[in-house]
């Protein structure tokens, strides 16, 4: 073939020169002779005593019979073949090389002698000769170096050196088993893998074992089998089955499969005897005597995988399941479309008790070889707890979708539970809780997919419902729409106060399972953890009891409460959640006056619902698997829904409305009775508030909920919920910095506004009447000055500890800068006399000089000092430097207009005002002076006369 | 493929048969000609080349050289290629599992080899050949289920093998392995 290629590769060669050599070729004889390979190959269909025939027809075949690979393979086929031993032994062979050969062929000798399944060598001449171990080439040259070799291969079943790299029990050398008590019966246990000697070991088997088996394939009544004569006990019978079965793998002859048909009949005709003899013991209930033995039987036999599951279908648990718990009878219970967790409760307990019972007798009557358990939790989950919940599922499902999705939850829940109060037999190793879980893991799994989607679901309806009921609510009050300046509330401690509380509910589950209370290991702790919950759960009821009555005109308080009380079907009569409806009463009762926007009630609803949702959900994140994950996704998509209903639906509306409110504001609209403040500011303010509340509120679920329960990562920036919790804030911060931007300038405009209709000329103007005796009582800030600064204040106070601190400040800079300007535009508006200034202006500097001057009175204020000291509250530098420039202005009103080079100097002087006023700005205030037209000539003259001399 | 391509084989004899392509293909060695040759062999009648086979199993190696292939032989074994041509083609791994090659000989087969032992052994030797796997195994079954029952000598005189053991070795041998015989 090759050269075919070669000459084709190298290419352009014409067609003839291709198939010339072929034709060249010559006969030269006619006689048709195999060759080796092929002589091999037929080798390989003969079966063995044709083989070892075969073997005696010359040397050659001897060599190729003899062959160790051929024999392994046959060990190989009946699984005896332990491809690391033989490799350790090799090993061990090799280290032994370095012995005398004088030691070398001692051993040998003793291997020879007894190593071979009843035989003795041909070399020491006993009596039984069969097999030598010099058998790989009857050469007489070699037969010296084969000696050695093969005491080589020998040397490590001796005592010395073997024993010591003999890991398997099993690995015994036969050789110290004297052949006549060598029963067929552990054949197998003689077995070993040596290379070398595959041919040996294995007929080791085959002479024990096939004369059984061709006898048991030649025989037509089965009970006439030699091995059946042979040996009378089931369970020896059972055993010699199986060792001829696995024998049989061996057998790879032609015809096998027809031999492998006949005596599988036989085996099966034996297993049925023997398995209908079990079933009438297990009728009797004869569990320690003829069960277990005839368990043991089947165990030798194959496994006992029949006699196990005759005994689970037999079992009691699955033959009276209905008797442990009808699934319907969860169902309405407590009235229609509810669902009792203490019905499913007791199912599972009973399932629970009766599979502890089953396995107490598996234990005595199926051997520690045999895991009887694990087809048989398999059993019960698939007969017995799938068929339950399905029924139970479907049921609910149709009549109600809530119970649906807490029965699922619930019972996934119990389920697990139930899981960890089954008993093991001692046969079951580590994983049977592994087990467990996984079919835990298989009867849910139809559900799962279903249910979460339903949940996710469930909860959009709920809540989108939630939100629409409330704007309907709005729309209908949206007449009657009135804000009460919200005064005196302290409202950072209140919120500190209404978050602690929404935390400790938050880690609190709402759906309290009930406990199994099993006689078994976790009997008393849920108990006293439930009586706590209890206490609790009284003792903030009766806060909400006082609150709602006292209060009886917050109907979504009372609302908030019988929410969580009627819940249907929770165990617990109170849940917890009371207290936190308490401290939303209070919360609400002060926030009243902005319900109207949107309202922290309605967001603890929507936050109570998206938590008992992820409660539910989060059941199957303990499932594990890809439920699991499924699970937890859900769990996050139910968090995400929260938000985008909350924060898109909910919030932003309510900002816009607000922001809606505070543009179409008209100060002029407003009658003096109102005049509180800035009604729709406030209402925006408090909306900030309560946003601000909400957003908090949501932080501490997220935090308790999801990554304490580690359903999400918080670290992880591409998860989804994360993701969509920083758009929520964004949207918030958005929102509120949209409000208040407009929010400063209607302040603004009512600042003028009141600047403009409130502000008497005679304020700073007080006239010649009083002349040059100002009347000092009268001294203090102009009502304009008190109202704006209450105005202004009223309004940045409400913000402290509702927004971020950085916009806060912004806020209030911008406040205090528009303020300035106001001021400023309203003073050149002003005329002011000496007299009118000292009520707008009461500095520091001059301060002393007033005193002396004047009289002791009590400190006079004036409308600048007001400003300056509420633009000190505000801590904000840059400001303080505006106001400080402005009260050092105020001055030029002050001096005596006898002074005119003062007034002069004060104008001309840049660095008196830090810069802020350009010396044509304070020209400008000056002009503002009442007796201005008096002064202005000499002013001016000595303002430029000043100026030529600096200059 | 609208037609069936024909291929041209020719015996050592210089018979020329002509088969359609797939049947020829069964066999390896052709089809992996037919690969590499491409459309010259449909032109051209393929020689299946025949070389004496006087050898004795003594030389292993020598045996290699391709076998003789008559007329008669290669119609026999062309007929078993049509017969077989709808078969699924041979899997590679040979050694999978050993217990899958020994299923019996079908019924057809088992006329088809109903031959003299010459033609036999020629129809083998032309399979191992040609590369025709399932042929070749279906004749070594043959074989084998011939000398199931048979003596050394009668293997011997079979397979034209001379015995070069001393009476004594071939009774040690024996002896070593009574464990196999029947009891």
């Amino acid at each position: 073939m090759s050269a075919f290629r070669r000459v084709n590769v190298t290419g352009g060669v014409s067609r003839q020169s291709i198939l010339a050599p072929l034709r060249e070729t010559q006969i030269v004889s006619s006689k048709p002779v195999l060759p080796a390979e092929i002589l091999s190959n037929i080798l390989d269909y003969l079966p063995v005593p044709g083989q070892l025939r075969f073997a005696r027809v010359s040397k050659r075949m001897r060599e190729m019979v003899y062959d160790d690979t051929r024999w392994v393979q046959r060990l190989q086929l009946m699984g005896c073949w332990d491809e690391n031993e033989a490799r350790k032994r090799t090993e061990a062979a090799r280290q032994k090389r370095s012995e005398t050969l004088q030691i070398m062929r001692q051993e040998n000798t003793k291997r020879a002698g007894i190593g071979v399944n009843g035989t003795a060598s041909g070399i020491n001449g006993s009596e039984t000769p069969s097999v030598t171990i010099f058998d790989a080439t009857g050469d007489v040259a070699g037969q010296d170096e084969e000696t050695n070799d093969a005491s080589l291969k020998a040397a490590p079943t001796g005592e010395d050196g073997f024993d010591a790299i003999d890991i398997s029990p099993k690995g015994r050398p036969a050789a110290f088993i004297p052949p006549e008590s060598a029963s067929p019966i552990d054949v197998f246990t003689r077995v070993f893998s040596l290379r070398g000697f595959a041919r040996q070991e294995y007929s080791k088997v085959y002479g024990a074992l096939a004369p059984f088996y061709f006898d048991a394939i030649r025989c037509e009544n089965h009970t006439y089998a030699t091995v059946f004569r042979t040996y009378r006990d089931p369970s020896q019978q059972a055993r010699m089955l199986s060792n001829i079965s696995k024998f049989s793998n061996s057998d790879i002859s032609e015809g096998w499969q027809k031999r492998k048909e006949k005596f599988d009949a036989l085996v099966n005709a034996f297993e049925m005897a023997v398995s209908k003899e079990f079933e009438q013991a297990l009728d009797a209930g004869d569990v320690a005597g003829k069960m277990r033995k005839y368990a043991h039987v089947l165990v030798y036999l194959n496994g006992g995988h029949s006699g196990v599951e005759l005994f689970i279908s037999r079992s009691s648990i699955i033959g009276s399941r209905y008797r442990l718990g009808n699934a319907l009878d969860c169902l309405n219970q407590n009235g229609p479309g509810s669902f009792s967790a203490e019905e499913s409760y007791s199912f599972f307990s009973n399932v629970s008790t009766a599979f502890n019972e089953q396995v107490g007798v598996i234990d005595q009557v199926f051997p520690t070889s045999v895991n009887a358990i694990v087809p048989f939790v398999q059993r019960v989950g698939k007969a017995v707890i799938s068929d339950y919940l399905t029924t139970l599922y479907d049921e609910a499902h149709r009549t109600n979708t809530e119970s649906y999705l807490r029965a699922v939850s619930t019972t996934c829940d119990q389920c697990l539970e139930m899981a960890r109060s089954l008993r093991s037999t001692s046969a079951s190793g580590d994983d049977f809780y592994e087990t467990v879980d996984d079919v835990i893991a298989s009867i849910f799994e139809p559900h799962i997919d279903f249910y979460l989607k339903e949940e996710l679901e469930f909860f959009k309806k709920r809540s989108n419902a939630e939100v629409n009921n409330w704007e309907r609510q709005l729309s209908e009050q949206d007449a009657s729409m009135q804000s009460m300046f919200m005064s005196n509330v302290n409202r950072q401690s209140d919120k500190r106060d209404f978050l602690t509380s929404f935390k400790k509910v938050v880690m609190m589950p709402v759906n309290v399972l009930p406990t199994f209370p099993m006689s078994s290991p976790f009997g008393g702790k849920p108990a006293t953890a439930k009586a706590l919950v209890n206490g609790e759960a009284l003792a903030t009821t009766e806060i909400s009891g006082s609150q709602t009555s006292t209060r009886p005109s917050s109907p979504g308080v009372i609302n908030g409460t019988t929410l969580s009380v009627n819940r249907p079907a929770t165990p617990l009569p109170e849940p917890p959640t009371t207290e936190l409806a308490a401290k939303a009463a209070i919360m609400n009762s002060r926030l009243e006056g902005i319900r109207s926007l949107f309202s922290i009630e309605v967001a603890l609803n929507l936050v109570h619902t998206a938590k008992s949702s992820i409660e539910r959900a989060a059941v199957f994140v303990k499932v594990g698997g890809h439920f699991g994950s499924d699970a937890r996704l859900q769990c996050e998509f139910v968090f995400i829904s929260l938000l985008q209903t909350l924060g898109t639906r909910h919030i932003k509306a309510g900002f816009d409305q607000a922001v809606d409110h505070l543009s179409k504001y008209e100060p002029k609209e407003i009658n003096e009775k109102q005049r509180s403040g800035v009604t729709p500011l406030v209402t925006f303010l408090e909306l900030v508030n309560v946003g601000d509340l909400i957003q908090q509120m949501l932080d501490v679920f997220y935090e308790q909920e999801l990554v304490a329960t580690k359903l999400s990562d918080r670290n992880d920036f591409l998860n989804p919920a994360a993701k969509e919790k920083k758009r929520f804030e964004q949207m918030l911060d958005e929102r509120v910095a949209a409000g208040l931007n407009k929010g400063i300038e209607v302040l603004m405009a009512e600042v003028e506004y009141l600047y403009a209709t409130s502000q008497k000329p005679q304020d700073f103007n007080p006239g010649p009447a009083s002349g040059g005796d100002p009347d000092i009582t009268d001294i203090g800030p102009s009502q304009t000055a008190i109202q704006v600064v209450e105005t202004v204040s009223s309004h940045t106070k409400m913000l402290v500890g509702s927004t971020d601190k950085n916009m806060l400040d912004v806020f209030n800079q911008e406040v205090g800068m528009r303020l300035f300007t106001a001021l400023c535009k309203h003073l050149k508006r002003q005329r002011i006399s000496v007299n009118g200034s000292i009520k707008l202006i009461r500095c520091k500097i001059p301060h002393h000089t007033f005193l002396r001057n004047r009289s002791t009175d009590p400190p006079y204020l004036s409308d600048m000092n007001l400003y300056f000291t509420y633009i000190e509250t505000l801590k904000n530098q840059d400001l303080l430097q505006f106001f400080k420039a402005l009260r050092e202005l105020s001055q030029i009103y002050l001096v005596d207009p006898s002074d005119a080079k003062e007034l002069a100097t004060i104008i001309a002087d840049g660095d008196r005002f830090q810069g802020i006023f350009r010396a044509e700005e304070v020209y400008q205030f000056a002009q503002r002076r009442a007796d201005w037209y008096q002064i202005r000539s000499k002013v001016e003259r000595a303002m430029y006369g000043i100026g030529c001399m600096v200059m | 493929m609208a037609e069936m391509q024909k291929i041209k084989l020719m015996s050592s004899d210089s018979a020329e048969i002509t088969v359609d392509r797939d049947v020829a293909e069964r066999s390896v060695l052709i089809k992996n000609m037919m690969e590499d040759i491409g459309e010259q062999a449909m032109t051209e009648a393929i020689p299946i080349p025949n070389v004496s086979s006087q050898y004795l199993v003594k030389p292993l190696q020598e045996t290699n050289l391709p076998p003789q292939v008559n007329e008669a032989v290669l119609n026999k074994v062309i007929e078993w290629c049509v017969h077989h041509k709808g078969d699924p083609p041979a899997t590679n791994d040979d050694d999978a599992d050993s217990r899958k090659k020994t299923t019996d000989i079908e019924e057809w087969d088992q006329k088809f080899m109903q031959v003299d032992q010459e033609m036999l052994f020629e129809i083998i030797l032309a399979a191992n050949y040609l590369d025709i796997k399932a042929l070749l195994d279906v004749g070594c079954k043959t074989v084998a289920n011939m000398i199931k029952g048979k003596s050394p000598e009668e293997i011997r005189k079979t397979f034209n093998i001379q015995n070069d053991f001393t009476p004594e070795e071939e009774d040690q041998i024996r002896r070593e392995n009574e464990w196999a015989e029947d009891r």
